[in-house]
């Protein structure tokens, strides 16, 4: 194990913060990022709190999410509704089995695993876990990767309810389950944009209390 | 798409225009900005922003524009709704004969470019040449 004070100088520690938007290390004291204009802050400001906040919200909307119909197919005005794993196990009785795992992963693992990874992180953050940091980037690398991909359910209900308007012989329109959807993976999104991987390197240094630093340099 | 006597086609506007008309309001509004409003920022501000510091110059609220493509960055989902356009046509498969139209060959084009622009630039030479150039106007 390294001992605390065999790490190089990091720059919190010299007054300097790098800007969230154009990385360019400048001197917290004057503000704004002398280069885009940008609020400086040593680390994302209420990280850990932010990231908890919105990570409960979506792991909240997961449950109508998966559970209210994200669309409902009228056909000779007969309605019938479909959730995500309906039309799951559609697809994979029909023996479309890539797109299933597709679907699958997008849709029901991914925003699950980043809820887990997130509350992970956050705990790690804390200090409440363990937690080899080298793991732990990767997996937030690996978070914000993947994201964005969780929207393709939400593309295809739209495309289905634009594209399938074919009067009394069948309607498509959109569930109340396509909006908790579409909440889940914003909410997901922005909770990781709001997490800052560098507390985990804080405390793993001993030094913990970001929110400290930059109230006391602020 | 044609359904027995019936076509009807998909434009993107008209799936965003759908799902605000049919009870989701703020779904659409969502699929409209992350598939219409930020490819757009994102394409158009790179060009707006790169073309001039090919001269070594910036252009006017240069800053403020290449602040605005970090921020979309990460909401720019046209790949993710291509591969929903494929999910689609596995389901209506079965209901109809589907045909392409131009727009989706220029919209699976406009992706491959848009993530070899994205993954070519270099963010912080960017920003150091919009430094660079500021500083000499």
């Amino acid at each position: 194990m390294y001992k605390a004070n065999s790490y190089p100088p990091r720059g919190a520690e010299q007054g300097l913060a790098s800007c969230h938007i154009c990385e360019k290390a400048s001197p917290i004291s004057i503000g704004v990022c002398p280069r885009c204009g940008a609020h400086l802050h040593f680390r994302k400001p209420d990280s850990i709190n932010r990231t908890i906040a919105l990570m409960l919200s979506a792991a909240v909307l997961y449950i109508p999410a998966n559970l209210l119909p994200i669309l409902t197919i009228r056909e000779l005005g007969i309605p019938r509704e479909k959730t995500i794993i309906s039309g799951l196990v559609e697809f994979w009785q029909m023996g479309s089995y890539p797109i299933a795992i597709v679907i699958f992963s997008a849709s029901i693992l991914i925003p699950l695993l980043k809820i887990i990874a997130l509350l992970w992180l956050c705990g790690a953050a804390k200090g409440m876990i363990p937690y080899s940091a080298k793991m732990l980037g990767k997996v937030y690398w690996v978070t914000e990767l993947l994201g964005r991909w969780s929207m393709v359910d939400i593309f295809v209900v739209a495309i289905l309810v634009a594209m399938v308007q074919l009067g009394n012989y069948m309607t498509v329109t959109p569930g109340p389950g396509a909006l908790a959807f579409a909440g889940v993976v914003i909410l997901t999104m922005l909770a990781a944009m709001s997490f800052d991987p560098r507390l985990l390197w804080d405390q793993l240094e001993g030094k913990t209390e970001p929110d400290k630093i930059n109230s006391d340099c602020e | 798409m044609d359904a027995g006597s019936i076509r009807t086609t998909l434009t993107l506007p008209r799936a965003a225009h759908a799902l605000i008309h049919e009870g989701t309001p703020i779904v659409g509004w969502g699929v409209a900005v992350f598939t219409i409003l930020t490819p757009l920022i994102l394409a158009g501000g790179l060009v707006y922003v790169c073309v001039p510091l090919l001269f070594g110059r910036i252009a006017p609220g240069g800053m403020f524009v290449a602040r605005w493509i970090s921020i979309t960055e990460p909401w720019n989902m046209i790949e993710v709704f291509l591969l929903g356009v494929l999910v689609s046509l596995m389901k209506l498969g079965k209901l109809a004969d589907l045909h392409f139209g131009m727009g989706f060959w220029a919209f699976a084009v406009l992706m491959f470019c848009m993530a070899a622009a994205v993954a070519a630039i270099d963010k912080k030479e960017l920003w150091d040449r919009l430094e660079v150039a500021k500083n000499h106007v």
